[in-house]
């Protein structure tokens, strides 16, 4: 990162931050506003995929504009979000397992 | 070999770019310094620790046959005794995290110009919203604390209808999922551990530029470092917030 930065791309880098505070901030409010108005009216499985899904976007937003990872090299970032693969994985397997537990502690 | 030795010395010389200690600068394969790659690997390996807790405690809350619902358990907000605002509090220490990365990264970018003063003043305001979601957070623990909930005992367990209720007398047994205790502390408390840290070394990053460390230096990179580590606290956070509260 260069430290001459012209008044152009300071004023466009400034705007991109704004711009995704106010996305995560309105990700936040929608989904809390979702959890009570919707939530108890809705099956957990659509509660739960949504909300993953809003927190994954808020997730790209902090990474990629609060973190600057956007604007890095392609290697790079392929670097760090590969091995996090492992995780889905993970969550998979885990998920199951503890289900599994459900079903032999407490049978029907 | 003395004579191969000098040529390797002088070669080095020709690698630093700067009298200074040589922290920046100096570029890796994929066009980002040392310390920032370095920063990013060891977030890399943070997040798998956070990774591993929640995963935990996924697997334990699917194995039981009922959890707390978390719009019953986190419905206080100070100051409005036993108002019921679920998930109200906890929404206002989102805000504040959010806000508080938004100051670092402001900060970041003020030092991309130079701009000393920018810094500091955008650094106040990273460290203020840090402490103020620490104060937050110790006041969140102190009620549940009050309300009996401790690391192998809950409260909150299920009424006839399977509705979450918290049981105020002492039971020999716990109402509710013990390990619901134990996951809450320990990952928000590891979280908040992060928090307290990251305050910390962002108080040490705005003295170091109040003395003007970085303005010699000609460059304030780390302020970008120390800025990466800010916004995985919140980057984190997001996570803990839907584990615990949303799901």
């Amino acid at each position: 990162m260069s430290s001459h930065l012209s008044e152009e791309q300071y004023q466009s880098g400034v705007k991109a931050v704004w711009r995704a505070t106010a996305i995560l901030s309105i990700v936040t409010v929608v989904e809390v506003a979702v959890a009570l108005i919707l939530g108890p009216h809705l099956p957990k499985l659509v509660m739960n995929t949504f909300y993953v899904l809003a927190s994954l976007a808020k997730a790209f937003f902090i990474v990629g504009e609060f973190m600057h990872l956007k604007y890095e090299k392609r290697a790079f970032m392929l670097s760090l979000g590969v091995p996090l693969v492992f995780l889905v994985w993970a969550i998979i397997a885990f998920a199951t397992e503890g289900h599994y537990w459900n079903i032999l502690n407490h049978p029907k | 070999m003395a004579e191969v030795l000098e040529i390797q010395e002088e070669h080095h010389a020709d690698l630093l770019p700067t009298p200074d200690n040589g922290e920046g600068g100096e570029k890796t394969a994929m066009n980002i310094s040392y310390g920032k790659t370095m920063m990013w690997y060891f977030l890399l390996s943070d997040a798998f620790t956070f990774s591993a807790f929640l995963i935990a405690y996924a697997s334990i809350r699917l194995a039981q046959a009922w959890w707390p619902n978390p719009n019953l358990v986190f419905k206080s907000f100070p100051g409005l005794g036993h108002a019921n605002a679920p998930l109200a509090f906890v929404s206002v220490m989102t805000f504040i995290l959010i806000l508080s990365s938004v100051a670092v990264v402001r900060a970041v970018q003020e030092g991309h110009r130079m701009n000393q003063k920018g810094v500091m003043l955008w650094m106040i305001g990273g460290i203020v919203g840090g402490a103020m979601f620490l104060g937050c957070q110790a006041w969140e623990w102190s009620h549940l604390i009050a309300e009996g909930l401790r690391p192998f005992y809950n409260p909150f367990g299920p009424d006839a209808n399977g509705i979450t209720h918290l049981v105020e007398e002492h039971m020999a047994v716990s109402p509710g999922p013990i390990a619901f205790g134990a996951l809450f502390f320990g990952i928000t408390g590891f979280h908040g551990f992060h928090v307290f840290t990251g305050v910390c070394i962002n108080i040490w990053a705005f003295f170091a530029t109040a003395n003007g460390t970085f303005q010699r230096r000609g460059h304030y990179e780390m302020i970008e470092k120390v800025g990466l580590y800010w916004h995985f606290v919140d980057l984190v956070w997001v996570f803990v917030f839907l584990a615990f509260y949303l799901m």
